[in-house]
């Protein structure tokens, strides 16, 4: 840092946002000095997606105030965010893939007169902001051409160019390379010179320590500590204060776990994933865990037939099929990631959601068992607990625990004996979760092979009877699940530690 | 979570009508409403007679709408089918006529009538299966496509009757199938058809596991997809079927005015549309039914015949068609926002 | 790990990709001349049905370009339309309208200036129509524009009195002598006015494509709407804005093909939306939206109007709806495969 005056850019105070039942961001305050790399750090549901989500404008604080640059800032909207000096930069791209660099840069800012944009100092502008974060990007070239990095490199300079002092950065490197994520750093680093903020957040402790000057801690929902990384000391302590002494865990090793291997992977390696290997057995839970983007979704499709892999997946001793409807036909169901888009039919009813993966079940030479798909559904509103007033109430209309509750319905209902759960608890309130942790678990103890892929480590320690950690693609180490299991050193594998980095 | 035994009464209590029931009995409503008011404003159109017209007049726009609803169930368009009727009308006609006329015109191939109609039927069948490649396989909007194997059907129909028609030199039992009338009265086959293909469609879209996969699609693409719904197969049956109907729309046709004319089922597309949107069938996700495009279809045939009957000129049927389906489609929205607020 | 085509930017394309988007960027051109060639080389004499002799003959080529002119007036606008990913299937109802509108007005008495920009007025207005169903009510394009088809083509057949199938001259009123020049005299190289108009309309977008915020903005729309709107950028106005001049260009087409054929007929623009989305796909519009170049649809016009003519010389009439939706078809399909293949590289 220059040895320029430090002043507080972005200050938060007692700033609170309660939910239903939940106080998800509880009396938190901390503040931002100019030109710094702050980090923003904690576990999956500490509150830091919500926090950051009132820094956008995309929530309304319960109660607390938060000030920018000196003068009191409560945005509705990312513009108005922007506006305020504090721009952010989404994980899902927001460029025009048809436009130039420059024509993206300046998207939304041209000067025109009569519809015509007239020349101005704004193109040279851009121009010298990406010449002086990233030269090697041709500001004619068209989007299209360019690697996801180079693209978000272009977000960050309209972030930077739009007078914005502050940049908000969401795990910016889930879908960088190696290459790419130094020179994204480069990137920042620049940026700090030229006097801009930014807020980095990221899983990834390594580069936490790499790139940033001071550090914000946040866990369940409440502020832990804020202070320069030169006066952490290293991995075991950032980690301990991310995760306190206290993880709860309630895990009771289950009998009836069989000896039988019934899903046996070998090798499998996609776009995302390098090689691969595991095995489930009967009556088994398994957890994968791992931070976003470590490949726990891609692995669930794959083995559902829903993603091209290369490599072996046996089930029952049968390599696995190429489609859902081989899978399903083979005995596996799948609880998608996201149960609105790709779980749930949500215009329609819970009658019409809960047989789609069993028609032969329901129907005899393709004519509907009318009476039996009235059961059907009946029996799982009652066995799952759906809370609702009737089977003909749209899917759309219940509460989030619910919906997932319908999706479970739809996977038993297809009689499958291995479930993978993707995320079986998100967005789901806390009482729906322990209903949901008790299906799982019976669903177990009758037999059934069973992978949770959750990015919550207290949902993996909580049913798990062995978890797997991901780290980028690979599977990096298989744990027994425990009393004595050693959470410092699950978290430091799955922030991309190596073995022996910690304690 | 132990399975009770009971709780099923109390669920039951609680059961309303779906929106799609709703939709359709506002649909129905509104058909028997119109054709009232017209009763009142229009001399004679209260009569029994009329009743059965209004039907038996549109035996093949509502034989199209049944496929077409469930295309459009699915999320999918089918304009191709008034294209479809004309060169399947006019591949049985080419077929069937015998060798040797006078000129090119009343020169067929000479098949028996029986294998003429399988073949036309194949004619159409064939377009059908276009529609599913160029959707299905290279994902091209069905709108496009549609439109396009439109032209090519009806292209190819202009074709071989040098875009005129063909209509001499046939065999005598070619009239027999549009012409037959059925039980002593005066209906005719194709009508009976029709009925008979309406009542296989309710069926199967209310009680065969056929029909509702159309619904999920449309509801949800991906949710079928991850749900081990072969999607790509199911619209590409869709569209064969709707081929199929359109064929035979066209054969019968083609028998009734015993000619193969390039020209007919001309607009019957926009028709077999218009009347899916009247009755409730919406392309926005899985929603409609064909009962609803059944009054859809009366709804549209009172209003055409009522201005008729007032003396408006036919040219009004344009403008009443396009408001009917304005209105349509903005009370549908706005009745399901109300009753779902 | 990525591997190293996707690390570099546009200067470092490979061979294969380079090849490719020229291939994209061009093709559209040496399918013009490959189709000049082909007609220009058939000995057109040898065909009983049509005896004009050379395709490249003068008189020829003047007059496959003064009725090109109501194509050549709509690609352009029709291009921005699609860029941005929507569609109008309302243009050859609102073609039809405008015809008859100035045919109507030109024969009770208005003069030339007046009847012409009143009709564009009308067109503009029928746009705004289609804008507001599309983007106020949020009825899907396809069906708010299939409902504006059959209103406008209903009032158009209603402007026309009972018993006469469109307006011209009779019932003691008389089409001016100026009525049909716009689309046939020769006013500069032996080109009618509504061909340069359509040429200054071309002109005119292709600099508000490459430097107009409504260009841009289509592309913006059509690309990714999030981003759009997120930039700020009013995409529901860019939409009403397209819907509207696209309007105005229908309602050009209809006014010089009621000139050129000397009458307004209410079915003078049928099936025009189907030649439109020809042509913007043969100019490799993708339906996507995002892609599209104003500049390729003219030449992908000139193409169609050179093939349709050419054909007629060749093949009777009853040859052309196969011709045009096969080629819609085969033009759809090549698009796919070549933005495939854009994809793969």
């Amino acid at each position: 840092m220059t040895g320029q005056q430090t002043f507080t850019v972005l200050s938060v105070e007692e700033l609170t946002k309660d939910y239903p039942g939940v106080r998800a961001v509880d009396q938190v305050s901390f503040v931002i000095e100019n030109s710094t790399i702050h980090c923003l750090v904690g576990e999956n549901g500490a509150g830091k997606s919500t926090l950051v989500k009132m820094l956008t404008g995309a929530l309304e604080p319960t109660s607390g105030s938060m000030s920018v640059n000196g003068k009191a800032y409560a945005p509705t909207s990312p513009q108005e965010a922007r506006e305020g000096g504090l721009a952010t930069l989404f994980q899902e791209l927001h460029v025009v893939d048809e436009l130039t660099v420059l024509e993206n840069l300046t998207l939304g800012m041209e000067k025109s007169r009569f519809g015509f944009l007239i020349k101005s100092d704004l193109e040279d502008r851009m121009i010298k902001t990406l010449a002086a974060i990233e030269p090697s990007i041709d500001p004619t070239a068209r989007v299209s051409s360019l690697s996801v990095a180079q693209k978000q490199i272009i977000e960050i300079a309209r972030a930077a160019s739009s007078g914005a002092n502050i940049i908000i950065m969401d795990e910016p490197t889930a879908a960088l390379s190696e290459r790419e994520v130094e020179r994204l750093f480069g990137v920042i680093r620049r940026l700090r010179e030229s006097n801009v903020t930014v807020i980095y957040i990221s899983h990834k402790l390594d580069e936490i320590f790499e790139l940033g000057d001071n550090v914000t801690v946040l866990r369940d929902g409440k502020h832990i500590a804020t202070k320069p990384l030169s006066e952490v000391n290293g991995r075991a302590e950032l980690i301990e204060m991310m995760i306190g002494r206290t993880v709860f865990q309630n895990y009771t090793p289950r009998a009836g776990i069989g000896d039988k291997v019934v899903l046996q992977a070998q090798g499998v390696t996609n776009k995302l994933l390098k090689n691969v290997s595991f095995d489930i057995k009967e009556g088994e839970i398994v957890g994968f865990y791992g931070l976003v983007g470590a490949g726990k979704t891609e692995i669930a499709r794959a083995l559902f037939g829903a993603d091209p892999f290369e490599g072996s997946v046996t089930y029952k001793g049968k390599p696995v099929g190429t489609t859902p409807k081989e899978a399903i036909a083979s005995g596996i169901a799948l609880v998608p990631e996201e149960r609105r888009t790709q779980g749930l039919f949500t215009e329609l009813t819970i009658r019409e959601n809960v047989p789609v993966m069993n028609l032969p079940r329901v129907s005899k030479s393709g004519i509907f068992k009318a009476r039996d798909v009235r059961d059907a559904s009946l029996r799982y509103v009652d066995q799952l607990g759906i809370a609702t007033s009737s089977i003909e109430k749209h899917a759309e209309k219940l509460s989030g625990g619910n919906q997932q509750k319908v999706v479970f319905a739809k996977c038993l209902f297809s009689k499958a004996d291995l479930l993978l759960l993707d995320e079986p608890t998100r967005g789901v309130d806390v009482g729906a979760k322990t209903e949901i942790y008790d299906i799982i678990k019976e669903l177990a103890d009758e037999g059934d092979a069973i992978a949770v892929f959750s990015s919550e480590l207290e949902e993996v320690l909580g049913i798990c009877d062995r978890v797997f950690l991901m780290f980028d693609g690979h599977l990096q180490e298989e744990i027994t699940n425990g009393p004595d299991v050693d959470i410092a050193h699950i978290l430091n594998v799955v922030t991309g530690g190596h073995e022996g980095d910690v304690i | 979570m132990s399975i009770v035994t009971e709780p099923f009464q109390i669920l039951k209590l609680h059961r309303k009508m779906s929106d799609e029931a709703f939709i359709t009995m506002l649909v129905t409503m509104v058909a028997i409403g119109l054709f009232l008011t017209a009763s009142f404003l229009v001399p004679n159109f209260f009569q029994w007679q009329n009743v059965v017209n209004l039907v038996t007049n549109n035996w093949a726009v509502i034989s199209l709408g049944i496929g077409v609803s469930f295309l459009l169930v699915s999320g999918n368009f089918d304009l191709s089918v008034g294209g479809i009727v004309a060169l399947s009308g006019v591949l049985s006609v080419w077929f069937a006529q015998s060798t040797g006329g006078t000129n090119p015109l009343s020169t067929g191939l000479g098949f028996p009538y029986p294998l003429a109609t399988i073949c036309a039927l194949g004619g159409a069948l064939a377009i059908g299966a276009m529609n599913a490649l160029f959707v299905v396989r290279f994902k091209i909007p069905s709108i496009i496509v549609t439109l396009g194997t439109m032209m090519v059907a009806r292209g190819i129909a202009q074709i071989i009757t040098h875009g005129s028609q063909r209509n001499t030199n046939l065999p005598s039992e070619f009239g027999f199938l549009g012409n037959l009338t059925m039980f002593g009265t005066s209906i005719k086959l194709p009508v009976v058809l029709m009925i008979v293909l309406l009542l296989i469609a309710v069926f199967v879209e209310r009680k065969m596991v056929f029909g509702r996969i159309t619904y999920w699609i449309g509801a949800n693409p991906e949710a079928a997809d991850l749900s081990g719904i072969d999607r790509a197969w199911h619209i590409t049956k869709l569209y064969l079927f709707s081929a199929a109907i359109a064929g035979v729309v066209g054969i019968l046709l083609a028998s009734e005015y015993q000619s193969g004319f390039s020209n007919r089922g001309l607009l019957m597309e926009f028709d077999a549309l218009v009347i899916a949107l009247l009755g409730g069938v919406a392309i926005t996700g899985g929603f409609g039914s064909v009962i609803g495009m059944f009054f859809g279809a009366i709804i549209l045939a009172v209003v055409t015949s009522a201005a008729t009957g007032l003396v408006l000129s036919p040219d009004w049927q344009f403008i009443l068609k396009a408001v009917a389906v304005f209105l349509a489609i903005v009370t549908q929205t706005w009745a399901l926002a109300r009753r779902n607020r | 790990m990525m591997s190293i085509t996707q690390q570099t930017n546009a200067s470092e394309l490979t061979f294969g990709a380079k090849v490719s988007g020229f291939f994209q960027n061009y093709y559209i051109y040496f399918v013009l001349v490959a189709v000049v060639a082909i007609l220009a080389s058939a000995n057109l004499d040898q065909f009983d049905l049509f005896e004009r002799g050379n395709f490249l003959n003068k008189r020829n080529i003047i007059n496959i370009l003064r009725i090109s002119a109501p194509l050549l007036v709509l690609a352009g606008t029709f291009t921005l339309l699609m860029v941005s990913g929507y569609i109008d299937l309302s243009v050859g109802s609102v073609m039809g309208l405008s015809a008859v509108v100035y045919a109507l007005l030109a024969i009770n008495g208005v003069p030339f200036l007046p009847a012409f920009v009143l009709t564009m007025i009308i067109g503009a207005g029928l746009g705004a129509i289609n804008g507001l169903l599309v983007v106020r009510l949020n009825i899907t394009p396809v069906i708010a524009t299939l409902i504006t088809l059959s209103l406008f083509k209903g009032a158009a057949l209603l402007l026309v009195q009972d018993g006469v199938s469109a307006i011209k001259s009779g019932n003691g009123l008389k089409m001016p002598s100026w009525f049909n020049s716009y689309g046939r005299e020769g006013v500069l190289l032996n080109l009618p006015a509504s061909f340069w108009v359509a040429a200054a309309v071309t002109i005119l977008l292709i600099i508000i494509q490459n430097r107009g915020t409504l260009g841009k903005y289509a592309a913006a729309t059509g690309g990714n709407p999030t981003a759009a709107k997120l930039s700020g950028i009013n995409t529901g106005r860019t939409v009403f804005t397209l819907y509207v001049i696209v309007g105005v260009s229908a309602a050009l087409a209809g006014i010089a093909r009621s000139s050129f054929m000397s009458l307004g007929d209410p079915l003078s623009g049928d099936g025009m939306e189907l030649t439109a989305i020809l042509v913007v796909l043969l100019g490799g519009t993708a339906f996507s939206g995002g892609e599209g170049k104003v500049l390729r649809s003219f030449v992908g016009a000139l193409i169609i109007m050179a093939l349709t003519v050419g054909m007629l010389t060749i093949v009777p009439a009853y040859y052309q709806a196969f011709v045009i939706g096969s080629a819609l078809l085969l033009a759809a399909a090549s698009n796919h495969f070549i933005s495939q293949k854009g994809k793969a590289s």
